[in-house]
């Protein structure tokens, strides 16, 4: 169990990393093909609406950090809740500061990789 | 908030416990779903949890599921265990969703949740807060609890 937990803390730690690489096709990579991404809180996204907004958001460069605080795993199922903050310099050279405490559903595929289904970052009030 | 309903008989030679017969929601204790809608969810969930059955509260989580209800994760035995204890005192929950999103066969649903039960000395106790819930469908089409993760803002389930 420990080493699943490992495998899920270091899953969170790349996706940052590809979030701040502003690579796209990469963080693409870290969703289920029908994940559900709640960036804008009461506003679910899916499909062609999600992978357009992901792609949108990280054009703008975001630089962000992130710290699993905890992890439950069941099976091929995980919920992780996550302290992140994310950074966002505009054209005006103004920032903008975001923080929650996400509420993230894992699922892990058939090739044994652990994917988000369910991204809430605003999941949790603290 | 009364979720008793009056006692359908079923067919002499077809019986089912009689623990079943009191829901007001299609429920079969031999082959449990929490279905795929959110407020069926919801009402079997009180509905179960108030009939003060344990056992019965349990076969709506998967096998191997955690549950986080006591202030620590539990599973498999243990988890019944707690459920059989907790609820032997026929604690009272009331509990609203607050969102849900479904992504394939899984789903996480917010809650507020309110629970009157009693304390070791008998004297009235109200546990309140918000509780996450990750579903999971089985591969015969069911919908079962995965992961509860109560977090209270009174009471003894803590974050």
């Amino acid at each position: 169990m420990s080493e699943i937990v490992a495998e899920l803390e270091n899953h969170t730690a790349r996706y940052v990393e590809a979030v701040n690489a502003g690579d796209y096709e990469t963080v693409e990579k870290f969703y289920t093909a029908d994940a559900v991404a709640v960036w804008e809180p009461g506003k679910p996204l899916s499909g062609d609406e999600r992978r357009k907004y992901q792609r949108e958001f990280l054009e703008a460069g975001p630089r962000m950090a992130a710290k699993p605080r905890q992890v439950f795993v069941t099976g091929e199922t995980a919920l992780m809740i996550v302290d992140w903050t994310i950074d966002i310099t505009g054209a005006d050279g103004t920032t903008d500061h975001l923080a929650g405490v996400g509420v993230d559903v894992l699922t892990r595929g058939e090739d044994g990789v652990w994917r988000y289904a369910i991204d809430d970052p605003y999941g949790q009030a603290s | 908030m009364t979720t008793e309903a009056s006692p359908t008989h079923p067919p002499e030679g077809n019986r089912i416990p009689m623990s079943a017969t009191s829901f007001t929601v299609p429920f079969d204790p031999e082959r449990p779903d929490l279905t795929a809608d959110t407020d069926i969810q919801n009402e079997i969930f009180i509905q179960v949890f108030n009939s003060g059955d344990g056992e019965l509260f349990n076969r709506l989580y998967l096998d191997d599921s955690v549950s986080n209800f006591s202030g620590e994760p539990l599973t498999g035995a243990d988890r019944l265990a707690f459920f059989k204890e907790f609820l032997a005192s026929k604690p009272t929950l009331k509990a609203s969703v607050t969102h849900s999103y479904v992504a394939g066969d899984v789903a996480l649903i917010g809650v507020e949740y309110s629970i009157d039960t009693t304390g070791p000395d008998g004297e009235p106790v109200l546990l309140e807060g918000v509780c996450t819930d990750v579903l999971r469908k089985t591969d015969d089409g069911r919908w079962l609890m995965a992961i509860d993760r109560p977090v209270a803002a009174t009471g003894l389930v803590a974050d």
